[in-house]
């Protein structure tokens, strides 16, 4: 594999995808966790309807994932055959990343607060499990949003 | 079908049957029984006549056996939690019990049930004991512990006429300096430092009678922590074995208790049948609270589905001889409670409606709109056939196994959800994001997604387009032919007169009729105001809401991002798995990588697609007629965890 400053680019642009969504996926996960912990010492029979509301903000890592593999297909990282890019082209590829890398690590932690938010309100109404999964993914749209502007721009990229 | 029309009743009956005619309500189930308090009465003719009905002493005694039997229960379910798989929780497998039959089991229940909390509240009682026992002897063994060398016997540390002897702490830094200062003072005293913990001596002290005041004073200034053991015979190595010996017996003896409780445990069905039948028994007795009562006889209100009405005439005049019943229409503006009613096809998916809320009494049943929708949303959301084939399967065998009604809506809905992906995996996606059958019928979004994001566009503008001719076709049927007009046609107008700027040679037709529309929304959306001035404001102020409506059209590009995601996804667990492929020893772990990696994404999707099929119904699709704030309609009924009651006539019918 030979490498050139624009698939370094590339490669950058897959890490950080990964790596800032699966943080605040992580960070917003651990928001909800606490607070089900602490719904759950009440009332064990919880587990169940708090274990969904925790794995809301867990998707943003998913998406980031999702664009980090994209890249290293697209460039062929994955796969064996590397495609050759220009200074240019690489850098273009780190932007394709940076909408889910920055949404996804921002977004994750604010569907978290939502997402536990949810947990207190099943806490007393356990019948409206619905409303608090809703509020929660209210905040997701904006991570879908950035995953489809990556995957516009990193599919449009012409190499 | 939608909302279910709904009557109010008065029922009028002698008190005599008063049980018999809540006993037949409470089976039968189809009547909300509202709270006829004295200002739902006033201006009633038979206002005068009346009181509030209750059986207080008879619901106390109830609610005291319930309590009773509940602490039963937790004590079994403390010590010996029973377990249940989930889809045993889901699935309920409940008791038939005829209802002739109801009150003889009840009896023997009753007296199972009595002897179990006689016996459980002695066990609880000795336990009780126990525990403090236990409490008292780690706390003297506490005190002990540090006494553990000194090999005098306690009983033995008393005052004599001649000498005094004590056990205490000192600190142990101050030690060597209070030695001095006692051979200075009292000559004729002994300490000796038996432990030393944590800065603390633990001294043994022995001095004679003449010198007390000094010895004292010094110790005193010392801090001296004087410790008694007055009832302690023996040495402290003696006492601790004892208090060893002692722990272990409380230790069995507990055992053994508990053991006793475990008797108990055969009882438990039994109890739990009880506990059902004291809670309807204590359901009608409730409801009794909310009547109202002359001297002989008795008045209830409550809503009824108009369907089930005939149903309960005919029930309750078998049964009853004095009962009169009194039915009327809801009137003018009387909010009643809301039940909804649909086709079987659409009926599931009242699922997704009331995870939103319940219609208004006067509004519109949303759920054969939405129905449809869903369907299409939830199948392009996961795009891959295998994942539908799966879902499909799965649904199907919850279906066999579930019977809780709820539970079961979900279910079809999901089945729908999955039939619906295999379609659209099968058009535009994979089989578990391989080419099984070779590419894609229609595209492959994946190599191509302008094309999809169009159509999922094109599917929000119809969506929204849908909703607006609901509420038109609402405004039209309440007779506001203008409001339908000029709220909904004008925005039709201005909406598709900008779609058309994108069609080719439409440039003047699109031009004339976007203005029109936006002239008519200026001229008609501040009609409310009181000044001309201020109506023309909110005229144009109006037009600001194209940018929710192009906000909600942009909301349903998540179609294609996530359809793109799942596919992506199963592909790219496609392509670890691969690179394991070759070698004999990793062809187990390639295969787990295959089937937890493809549950974890079919997991993950199906929950986003269930939550974002469900989003754009509620907020994109609802908000252009959707009127909420209902109240669900909560009939008296049968309410049991482990017991089904067989009404009596079901036999018979």
């Amino acid at each position: 594999m030979e490498f050139t400053i624009g698939l370094v680019a590339a490669i950058l642009g897959s890490a950080l995808a990964t790596g800032l969504a699966c943080a605040g996926s992580a960070i917003g996960i651990g928001i909800v966790g606490q607070t089900a912990a602490g719904v759950v010492s009440e009332d064990p029979d919880k587990f169940g309807p708090t274990i969904l509301l925790q794995a809301l903000p867990g998707t943003q890592g998913i998406y980031g994932l999702l664009i980090g593999f994209l890249i290293l297909q697209r460039t062929g990282v994955l796969g064996g055959n590397i495609v050759e890019l220009s200074i240019l082209q690489g850098v273009a590829v780190l932007f394709s990343a940076l909408p889910i890398a920055i949404v996804g690590y921002y977004s994750a932690i604010a569907q978290g607060k939502a997402a536990a938010g949810g947990v207190l309100l099943i806490a007393k109404r356990p019948e409206e499990l619905g409303k608090g999964i809703i509020y929660a993914a209210m905040v997701e749209t904006y991570a879908v949003f950035a995953l489809l502007m990556s995957i516009m721009i990193l599919f449009n990229i012409q190499f | 079908m939608g909302i279910a029309k709904m009557n109010k009743l008065y029922l009028v009956a002698h008190q005599a049957e008063k049980d018999k005619v809540l006993a037949i309500l409470q089976q039968l189930g189809v009547l909300e029984v509202s709270d006829l308090q004295a200002k739902d009465v006033e201006g009633q003719a038979w206002a005068e006549m009346v009181e509030e009905d209750q059986e207080r002493e008879a619901l106390q005694s109830l609610e005291a056996r319930l309590a009773d039997l509940r602490f039963a229960l937790d004590f079994l379910h403390r010590y010996y939690p029973a377990k249940k798989s989930l889809l045993a929780a889901l699935n309920d497998s409940k008791m038939v019990v005829e209802s002739a039959q109801l009150n003889s089991n009840a009896s023997e229940w009753d007296r199972v049930s009595t002897n179990v909390h006689a016996a459980l509240r002695k066990i609880d009682g000795k336990l009780m004991l126990l525990r403090n026992d236990e409490t008292r002897l780690q706390n003297l063994k506490i005190q002990l512990t540090p006494w553990a060398k000194l090999d005098v016997p306690l009983e033995e540390i008393k005052a004599t006429t001649v000498v005094r002897t004590e056990l205490g702490t000192l600190p142990a830094a101050e030690l060597g300096q209070i030695g001095e200062e006692l051979a200075a003072a009292a000559p004729a005293c002994y300490l000796q430092e038996i432990n030393n913990d944590r800065g603390e001596s633990f001294v043994f002290v022995l001095y004679h009678i003449s010198s007390a005041d000094d010895v004292q004073s010094v110790l005193k200034q010392h801090n001296f922590n004087k410790q008694n053991f007055p009832q302690l015979q023996g040495t402290t190595a003696e006492n601790l074995k004892r208090i060893e010996q002692e722990l272990a017996k409380a230790e069995s003896e507990r055992k053994a208790t508990l053991a006793g409780a475990a008797e108990q445990l055969k009882y438990r069905d039994q109890l739990n049948y009880f506990l059902d039948y004291l809670t309807l028994e204590r359901d009608k007795k409730q409801v009794v609270s909310n009547l109202a009562r002359t001297g002989k006889a008795f008045i209830l209100e409550g809503w009824i589905c108009q369907a089930d009405l005939a149903g309960l005439r005919k029930k309750l005049a078998v049964a009853c001889e004095t009962v009169e019943v009194f039915v009327r229409e809801p009137e003018e503006n009387e909010l009643f409670p809301v039940m909804l009613e649909n086709k079987p096809i659409f009926a599931p998916f009242e699922f997704v409606t009331k995870l939103y809320g319940i219609p208004g009494p006067r509004g519109l049943d949303p759920t054969p709109f939405l129905a449809p929708f869903w369907f299409v949303f939830f199948g392009l959301c996961m795009t891959d056939a295998g994942y539908g084939v799966a879902i499909v399967l799965l649904a199907s065998l919850g279906l066999l196994k579930v019977k809780g009604e709820a539970v079961r809506k979900l279910l079809w809905v999901l089945f729908a959800g999955g039939f619906s992906t295999i379609v659209f995996g099968w058009l535009l996606g994979g089989w578990f994001g391989l080419e099984l059958f070779g590419a894609p019928l229609v595209f492959n979004p994946l190599l191509d997604p302008m094309p999809m994001l169009t159509y999922a566009l094109i599917l929000g503008v119809f969506q929204i387009f849908f909703g607006m001719a609901i509420q038109f076709v609402r405004l039209l049927k309440q007779g506001r032919v203008f409001d339908a007009l000029a709220d909904v046609g004008l925005w039709y107008v201005l909406i598709i007169g900008l779609l058309m700027h994108i069609a080719p040679g439409m440039a003047g037709v699109a031009k004339t009729m976007s203005l029109i529309g936006a002239a008519g929304l200026v001229l008609t959306q501040g009609r409310t105001q009181p000044t001309i001035v201020k109506k023309l404001l909110s005229g144009v102020l109006s037009l600001y809401n194209i940018t929710g409506y192009l906000s909600d059209v942009l909301s349903y590009s998540r179609l294609l991002a996530l359809g793109l995601a799942t596919g992506v996804i199963a592909i790219a667990i496609n392509t670890m798995a691969g690179l394991l492929q070759g070698s004999p020893f990793l062809f187990v772990p390639m295969v787990i990588l295959l089937i937890v990696g493809h549950t974890f994404n079919l997991v993950i999707n199906t929950l986003g697609s269930y939550i974002h099929s469900s989003r754009l119904q509620y907020i994109e699709f609802y908000s252009r007629f959707y009127e909420g704030g209902g109240r669900r309609f909560v009939p008296f009924q049968l309410k049991t965890r482990h017991l089904e009651v067989n009404p009596e006539w079901s036999k018979t019918s």
